[in-house]
């Protein structure tokens, strides 16, 4: 690991713990209340110039949404991440949109993903992918996607024989259409 | 600015000329360059060099309105079944639908997928589905070979089933799409 990514933590005055570290590679763990100094001195002393990502794991048995920012510095030869634990109920995270303004993309797609509010980013509650969402955020781990997909697309009736010829002879006229629209046969 | 006239019921009378009709749109089949999904990947092939397609008649369009054929090549989202709508309803008449691939007859590997459909022909009327993920090439010109019998025979009558039954279509249209902001019908 190089000097530099040895100095972010070295010369921070809180705890972190090193999940891995590699080289040009660091990935610390920190208290929520120390992100947003952490990402700042990286950013400002330490060169840590782009933010690649940031990504959330849904820890949902310990009720938690773990973050990680994903920092690279500007030749491009290290990595800094940092990962925090956020409550997974009303969960709220300070926005970093004023640090990199790449994060008010992300940060948008974590809200309609996974209801993450982010108070302070202009444009988080601008439909990202899905439009005009009603039900709960589709990648949060309480989401049950099949009961979702069944409840609203639908399920096609299963076939009841194996024998092609039965299956087909016996679902020519159960499209779903109300009135069935007419076989073919060439 | 745009019309907001609900298309005429389908004229069902029976003419004289609809063989020939029908033996000219069978054998001059203009596809919508539209794609969904993953499957828009085998059309490709298909209408270059080394499956050719044009020896049967059938040509890419660019813009709807010179087509006949929309094709829906796999899974559909949502957010595209929207686009899609106004792409079919912008298509003169008569007009078809093939659909390719699993996704559109039960939702395929994305039967469980919280934002595309399972079953296609309650939005859009499908003339013709072809199997497979993804249908192969031959599968898909056999898909149109269908095709072609089926309006030779003047059986491919999607069109008119989607006018005749607009109500059912739109009613299972509008319960996917909750923000409506759609004209009436497309013309
Ligand atoms: S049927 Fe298969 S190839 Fe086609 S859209 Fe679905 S997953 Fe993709």
């Amino acid at each position: 690991m190089d000097k530099n990514l040895q100095r972010i933590i070295s010369e921070s005055s809180f705890e972190s713990d090193t999940i891995r570290e590699d080289e040009g590679y660091l990935h610390v763990r920190v208290s929520r209340v120390h992100v947003l100094e952490l990402l700042l001195s990286a950013k400002q002393r330490f060169d840590m110039e782009t933010l690649q990502l940031i990504s959330v794991v849904d820890r949902i048995e310990d009720a938690v949404f773990q973050l990680t920012w994903i920092l690279e510095d500007s030749g491009g030869t290290s990595v800094f991440m940092i990962s925090a634990d956020y409550p997974r109920e009303n969960c709220t995270v300070p926005t970093i949109g004023d640090i990199w303004p790449t994060a008010i993309l992300f940060e948008r797609e974590l809200h309609e993903m996974y209801g993450i509010d982010f108070p302070g980013n202009p444009r988080q509650n601008e439909d990202f992918l899905l439009e005009d969402w009603r039900e709960l955020p589709p990648m949060r781990r309480d989401f049950d996607t099949l009961e979702y997909s069944l409840r609203t697309y639908g399920e096609r009736r299963k076939r009841t024989h194996t024998d092609p010829r039965e299956y087909i002879a016996d679902s020519i006229d159960e499209w779903d259409t109300p009135v069935p629209m007419k076989d073919f046969e060439r | 600015m745009y019309c907001n006239k609900l298309p005429d019921k389908p004229d069902d009378r029976k003419k004289i000329w609809d063989k020939v009709d029908n033996m000219a749109r069978a054998n001059s089949l203009w596809v919508t360059a539209y794609g969904t999904g993953c499957g828009a990947i085998e059309l490709r092939p298909l209408h270059t060099s080394r499956f050719d397609m044009e020896r049967f008649g059938i040509a890419m369009r660019p813009t709807p309105r010179q087509a006949d054929v929309l094709i829906i090549s796999g899974y559909l989202a949502v957010k595209t079944l929207k686009r899609v709508i106004r792409v079919y309803e912008q298509i003169q008449d008569p007009k078809y639908i093939l659909a390719l691939g699993s996704c559109t007859i039960n939702g395929g590997m994305y039967y469980d997928s919280y934002n595309t459909l399972n079953i296609l022909d309650r939005y859009l009327p499908v003339d013709v589905y072809v199997n497979g993920c993804m249908p192969r090439p031959e599968a898909i010109i056999d898909g149109f070979s269908l095709l072609m019998s089926k309006i030779k025979a003047g059986k491919a009558d999607g069109w008119k089933h989607y006018m005749e039954n607009l109500e059912y279509y739109r009613e299972n249209q509008k319960k996917v799409i909750h923000n409506w902001d759609l004209p009436d019908y497309n013309w």
